[in-house]
Formats: structure tokens, C-alpha cells, sequence
């Protein structure tokens, strides 16, 4: 049973889209953060897109790192990121997807208040009424964000489509029963 | 928010964790721990007034041939209106596979006949922003099981294309006929 299970913010996404959802000011007295993340792009075009991860401002490409394993339709990949600026996460619904369908994704960020480098779980999925590949993903991902403690939070569209109405992202903390 | 809800230590005396009472988010609506073989399992009138769900079993199942899959539906839908794919590691390889068009929603990793006795696969599956009305539902479930010997990893999402708030969940074996005894499946509630 989680005692310390506690929402520390929610956003949803209103009419006409917006261009991320920002957590600032994360308190510190808690021992991990979880985001749980319903979300769709706001792309006029035929795309799905990655959802950035951005922390504390900071697009130092030395300060994100992420390995990923990948899987679409029928096919698997693993791959990694060392220059990116962000986390990258794969997947984020759009207009080629299936019409109400937002991807489900949940970051997990243990000893976010550390300055010691803070890795970070993620388990993403964009579901699609569609066996195309890229058109549909599955994606676990490590990253190590190599700087100091976490003190905000922006996600956003990776190439800027936006996020579309009923969009949602909600900030837990969990705090260590000791 | 009111207290709800007050936590004694039965060693060192009644603690009353005032601040674990006004910051309630994850509650426990209703589990099945089964003490006999059964064909379904359903979670009914799922309350309204949280953000997500959350499900976390142990399951086992009868089929005999190979491990097993749970099938999820919801509030009674049986039609051709899901879709689901799933990411899987066995031990040398990753493999993925997908359905449109589907009867119902997909969990993989459920062990069965064909595994040891004792050995039960484990998940837990999210259902975002389950009672939003302009949204069609995905569960993402992270399972698996392992048999010293062969077992499986998976990550895994299912469709329910329908806007209609989540009520009911129907859970049945994908493969086999029946749940095995002292499978437990939990349904969570998480505040927004």
C-alpha cells in the first residue's frame, strides 16, 4: 500500500492544444517522482511523434543519456542516445493514428532530489488500430541525467506539434516510509 | 480533503499518519484471490472518481501446450473493437506482434500448465484517464514470468475503441479455459 503515494500536480490540456506542460517548483522532500502521461500531438500532418523529456531548463547535450529498446508491428530494435539535449521518448500519438487514442507512458524517477546523477525508467506505449510498423510503438527506456537535483519538468512534442486537447500529464511524489 | 483513513502499528502502538491520510492517491478498490479454478474474473461499478486504474496479478492458467495470455474487455464489449501489441524478451531475443481489429485486449506472460507448479506470471496494467469521455482507452501492462529455464519479459498495450468510461473489466484466460487457483488480481484506483 502506498501511504506516500501523493499527487503533486495535474495538467490538463484545454481546447486549441498547447505547446508543452511545464512542472515547476518540484518540492524536494519526497524520494521519487512518477508522471503518468496520456497524451496526443497536435500535427495537421501524418505523424507521430516522440515526446521530449526536458529537465531543469538544461539542453546540455553531456547531460542526457538514454539506452531504448524498441518494438512496431513485428519488428524490435535497441538502440541509444548521447547527444540529444532531452530524453526522448518514443511515441506520442497523432493524426495518423487512430482518432481518441492517446499514448500511455509513465516516467519513473527515483532520488530525483540527488545531486547525484538520477536514472530514470520509462515504459511507453502508442496504441494504433494498425499493424504498420512505426505507426505503433512499444518502448522501454534507461536514461542517466547527469546533473543536479530535479527541479522542473517540460514536456513537449519533440518537434513542436503541440499537444492536443485532452492531453494529460499528473506528477505523483513518493516519499520513503522510514 | 477530509481523513479517510487512520494506520495503526500493531507492535509499537496506533500511528496516526495524518499526512499518509489527506494525501490518499492510491487505493485499493477490489481484489480476487481465487481458492478454486475459475473461467472470469471481473472487477463491476469501478468507481468514477479517480484519475487511473491500475491491475496487478499473479496468474496462472490450464493451457498445457505453452505459457498463457490473459484476455481484457471492457464493460462487457466483445466486439471486433480493440486493438493490441506486445514486446517481448525470452531469454535470447526480443520479438513483437500486434492485432487490429481484435475482440479484446492483450496481456501477455501468464504462466501455465506447461510451467512448474508454484510458478505464476506477475503484472501490472495502467488504464489512463479511464472515465474520460472524449478518450478511447489504452492499458499498458508490463508482465512477465520466469520458469528457471524459459520464461518471458513483456511489455504490452491494448486498445478499447470506445469513449465510453471504463465500469466493468473482464479478465479471462487467452489460451487456456481457466485461471488456476491462488491467482490474485488487484484493481487500484490513483487520484488526480
Amino acid at each position: 500500500m502506498a501511504f506516500t503515494y501523493s499527487k503533486l500536480a495535474e495538467t490538463t490540456v484545454g481546447s486549441g492544444g498547447t505547446t508543452s506542460i511545464a512542472f515547476n517548483n518540484i518540492p524536494q522532500n519526497y524520494t521519487d517522482l512518477v508522471i503518468k502521461f496520456s497524451g496526443r500531438n497536435s500535427s495537421g500532418t501524418l505523424y507521430v511523434d516522440d515526446l521530449k523529456v526536458a529537465i531543469n531548463s538544461n539542453a546540455n547535450t553531456a547531460s542526457y543519456t538514454q539506452r531504448n529498446l524498441y518494438g512496431s508491428a513485428s519488428t524490435t530494435a535497441s538502440s541509444s542516445n548521447t547527444n540529444l539535449g532531452t530524453f526522448a521518448v518514443f511515441g506520442l500519438n497523432g493524426t495518423s493514428t487512430t482518432a481518441n487514442t492517446f499514448s500511455n507512458t509513465e516516467i519513473y524517477i527515483p532520488n530525483y532530489a540527488s545531486s547525484n546523477a538520477k536514472s530514470i525508467s520509462v515504459d511507453a506505449a502508442v496504441e494504433n488500430n494498425s499493424g504498420t510498423i512505426n505507426l505503433s510503438s512499444l518502448a522501454l527506456i534507461a536514461g542517466l541525467f547527469n546533473v543536479t537535483a530535479i527541479s522542473q519538468i517540460v514536456l513537449s512534442s519533440y518537434n513542436n506539434y503541440g499537444f492536443a486537447q485532452y492531453s494529460t500529464a499528473t506528477l505523483y511524489g513518493i516519499r520513503v516510509e522510514l | 480533503m477530509s481523513i479517510t483513513r487512520l494506520t495503526t502499528n500493531g507492535l509499537t502502538g496506533t500511528k496516526y499518519d495524518i499526512a499518509s491520510a489527506d494525501n490518499y492517491y492510491m487505493e485499493p478498490i477490489a481484489t480476487t484471490l481465487l481458492a478454486s479454478t475459475t473461467a472470469t474474473i471481473t472487477f463491476s461499478n469501478i468507481p468514477q472518481g479517480y484519475k487511473h486504474l491500475q491491475i496487478r496479478w499473479i496468474a496462472r492458467s490450464d493451457r498445457t501446450v505453452s505459457p498463457d495470455y490473459l484476455k481484457l474487455n471492457f464493460n462487457g464489449d466483445t466486439g471486433a473493437n480493440y486493438s493490441w501489441h506486445y514486446l517481448i524478451g525470452a531469454g535470447s531475443s526480443a520479438l513483437a506482434s500486434s492485432s487490429v481489429s481484435a475482440s479484446f485486449a492483450i496481456n501477455r506472460a501468464v504462466a501455465g500448465a506447461a510451467q512448474a507448479a508454484s510458478v505464476f506470471g506477475t503484472g501490472i496494467a495502467d488504464i489512463l484517464d479511464y472515465s474520460n469521455v472524449y478518450k478511447y482507452k489504452t492499458a499498458r501492462t508490463l508482465g512477465g514470468y520466469d520458469n528457471n529455464g524459459d520464461g518471458e519479459i513483456s511489455l504490452q498495450s491494448g486498445l478499447w475503441m470506445n469513449t465510453a468510461a471504463v465500469t466493468t473489466i473482464t479478465i479471462t484466460p487467452g489460451a487456456g479455459t481457466l485461471i488456476s487457483a491462488n491467482s490474485r488480481f488487484s484493481l487500484y484506483g490513483i487520484r488526480g
